[in-house]
């Protein structure tokens, strides 16, 4: 078995190779996990990812060393079902929600998974993006029909106490994208929310937002998200989550969180800019999906997918890398036009590895 | 693999397969380059100092989205920016 066998070093990159591992089927294994910190090995929410990433399948076995610093992952099937999960306050939904959502389309049966815990936050995409962006980002892959993520309370730092529930359909295979024409932007979507908080600063940060926006487009609404008593969580918080669809489908986003001190009207600012530099990097994924739409066409149908797409984040040129070792999969990556040295955007492409839900049970 | 990175910043373009797929560089150096300030480091010595930056720095948490860079926002106050991505949405001329 030792050539089923990959070893890593580091916590960097934890939770892409956990997902990696449990759908390709290889045995992980990860040492030198902060050794020489203070305080050494996995932290509480690698350990709470683990456990989570444990339910979700069947069989599943994780070693842990004595010191923490270490760790070996036998997967087993993606089982899927119902799940329930509390996520610790030291890492928002949005970590535990990413490598879920790469892993339930392969499920035995439709994952219906509650998350509890801190709903948005500076670190992770917060609940708002994954609903509104990430999903969507798989859509083109044939995974749509009762895809659904459900906030049913929200929870702001550092206390949380918010809620959600993620319902994923399954799939045989996923469809092969081709993707290279990024279009124009049609319409901007926005959701505002303040908890515990004055209703008002939620208005406050959409009215700037909108003196910028207000130029380019007329189909944009912001709206403003309200929660109140048991559903707005245990501490205040607001927070502006922008995106950006285009004609062909495209999606950008981007999002600014309350901080102590800052006037929403700042936020909501902050937020709107961060969007426009979004767009201006252009091409048809956003940069914070590169990797998500990256694995669907590594696990697409025996054909050549494409897409366009920003330069990589450092976490995407990692990804790509754990990607050659786990699949054998390398991708092209050249410039769109190269007679235009102005133009940063690159296509992508891979052939794809056929991947088929194996685990899935047949109806 | 360091003349692969000065290659890179000199050429007007990256040749990212192999950066990405043929190169020891750390994520990081394949976009920002190499630390200027490292130092070469004897290889024959039988003991190798510690990097400075394997201790003691903040940790770099696996993070679903990048920090805000707030010094890059600040050009987007510039009326003139924000008037030249007009093409980039459906109302704007097609000049690009």
């Amino acid at each position: 078995m030792s050539s089923s066998l990959l070893t890593f070093s580091g916590h960097q990159f934890l939770r892409q190779r956990l997902v990696l591992s449990i759908l390709s089927g290889k045995h992980v294994k990860i040492d030198r996990i902060r050794p020489e910190d203070k305080n050494p090995g996995l932290r509480e929410y690698e350990i709470s990812l683990l456990r989570l990433l444990e339910r979700v399948t069947n069989g599943t076995v994780i070693e842990i060393s004595v010191t923490g610093t270490a760790l070996l992952l036998r997967p087993g099937v993606i089982s899927g079902g119902l799940v329930v999960h509390d996520c610790p306050p030291s890492r928002s939904i949005g970590y535990f929600l990413e490598p879920i959502i790469m892993l339930a389309p392969f499920s035995k049966k439709p994952l219906n998974l509650t998350l509890t815990g801190i709903t948005t936050d500076e670190d992770d995409l917060s609940v708002d993006l994954l609903r509104t962006v990430t999903l969507p980002h798989l859509q083109p892959f044939g995974i749509s029909d009762g895809l659904e993520l459900r906030i049913k309370k929200r929870g702001a730092p550092p206390g949380g106490g918010g809620e959600v529930q993620f319902l994923c359909p399954i799939v045989k295979q996923v469809k092969t994208l081709n993707f290279v024409d990024p279009g124009k932007i049609k319409r901007i979507r926005g959701i505002s929310h303040a908890v515990r908080v004055n209703p008002q600063f939620s208005n406050r940060m959409i009215e700037a937002a909108r003196s910028i926006l207000n130029r380019y487009i007329p189909d944009i609404y912001l709206y403003s998200d309200v929660y109140k008593g048991e559903e707005s969580g245990k501490s205040p918080g607001y927070a502006l989550s922008l995106l950006a669809e285009s004609t062909t489908g495209a999606i950008h986003c981007a999002e600014a969180i309350s901080q102590a001190g800052v006037a929403p009207e700042d936020i909501g600012l902050r937020a709107t800019r961060a969007l426009l530099s979004e767009i201006n990097r252009g091409g048809c994924v956003d940069r914070r999906h590169q990797t998500l739409v990256l694995l669907m066409m590594v696990l697409g149908s025996e054909d050549v997918g494409r897409c366009r797409m920003s330069e990589p984040t450092e976490k995407t040129i990692q990804f790509l890398r754990d990607v050659r070792s786990f699949f054998g999969t390398s991708f092209k990556v050249v410039p769109v036009d190269s007679s235009n040295p102005e133009c940063t955007q690159l296509l992508y492409s891979c052939y794809g590895t056929g991947y088929i839900n194996a685990n899935r049970t047949l109806a | 693999a360091q003349s692969l990175a000065s290659s890179s910043r000199k050429g007007k373009r990256k040749d990212w397969i192999k950066l990405i797929y043929a190169s020891d560089l750390t994520p990081a150096e394949v976009l920002h380059g190499k630390a200027e300030g490292d130092k070469e480091e004897d290889v024959d010595d039988f003991f190798t100092i510690k990097h400075k930056s394997d201790v003691g720095e903040v940790e770099a948490l696996d993070k679903g989205k990048e920090p805000i860079d707030d010094v890059e926002l600040e050009k987007w106050q510039d009326e003139e920016l924000l008037e030249s991505i007009r093409g980039l949405f459906i109302t704007g001329e097609d000049s690009g």
